[in-house]
């Protein structure tokens, strides 16, 4: 199970989309991860897809094509804006 | 080298994180602080018709990775400069107007890099730690853009 986290204002376009997802033996990365969420939801991967959003696995940001297995936690991270 | 850093939901008093960094170690010469309020109007350029009024703001972050990068950013700042303790406190959860949403403080010997190594701090921690603001002004709410302004104030520090 590979399980996925939304910041930001990203939350709100991943209200009604998968939260987790099987590996089941295929190789996955985040941007497998991105097109399978892109067919749930349109506006999702267009979000998804800015240039300017981050993902990290296990809370270290990787590359798109990064390998992730069972028990990996992806989190998609928009710009930040704190301070 | 001594490290303060909190995430927290609590309000935090500056008189204390003061104190921590006068007493944080021996020879300090200079302490510089910041803190950072939540202010009253919002007027992102971006969201013209979201202007108005601000009733809360709500600071989320990624717990265990926000930890992570600010610890990576402060650890840079003693790299860069001779400093001898650094304090960083930042709030998370639903905020008012005038609450203090975020303190930034630098013991050194000397006044020159407490100050840089504050300004440093501040805008690495604006554009590098994982917090994320939601807005609610006039009964409407959204998520805060990220500024270019505060991109460019930590593009200076590179290279």
């Amino acid at each position: 199970m590979i399980n996925l986290l939304f910041f930001g204002r990203l939350s709100e376009f991943a209200k009604n989309v998968s939260q987790s997802y099987e590996c089941a033996g295929e190789s996955m990365t985040p941007l497998i991860i991105r097109e399978k969420l892109t067919l749930e939801s349109k506006a999702l991967g267009q979000e998804l897809s800015e240039p300017q959003v981050l993902v990290a696995v296990n809370k270290m940001i990787v590359k798109w094509d990064h390998i992730i297995c069972d028990g990996d936690e992806i989190a998609f991270l928009p710009p930040v804006t704190g301070g | 080298m001594s490290v303060l850093m909190s995430i927290q939901e609590d309000d935090f008093d500056i008189g204390v994180e003061h104190l921590r960094l006068k007493s944080a170690g021996n020879g300090v010469g200079a302490i510089v602080t910041f803190t950072g309020l939540v202010r009253e109007f919002e007027s992102e350029p971006k969201s013209a018709d979201f202007q108005g009024n601000l009733s809360t703001l709500t600071l989320e972050y990624y717990p265990e990775m926000t930890e992570k990068l600010l610890a990576e950013i402060i650890q840079q700042s003693f790299d860069r400069w001779p400093l001898i303790a650094v304090s960083v406190v930042h709030r998370v959860g639903s905020l008012k107007p005038n609450d203090q949403i975020v303190f930034v403080g630098v013991a050194s010997e000397h006044r020159l890099e407490a100050f840089q190594a504050a300004q440093f701090l501040m805008d690495y921690l604006k554009t590098r730690a994982t917090f994320w603001k939601k807005i609610e002004a006039d009964g409407q709410s959204h998520w805060a853009e990220a500024k270019v302004s505060d991109n460019v104030a930590a593009a200076k520090w590179e290279g």
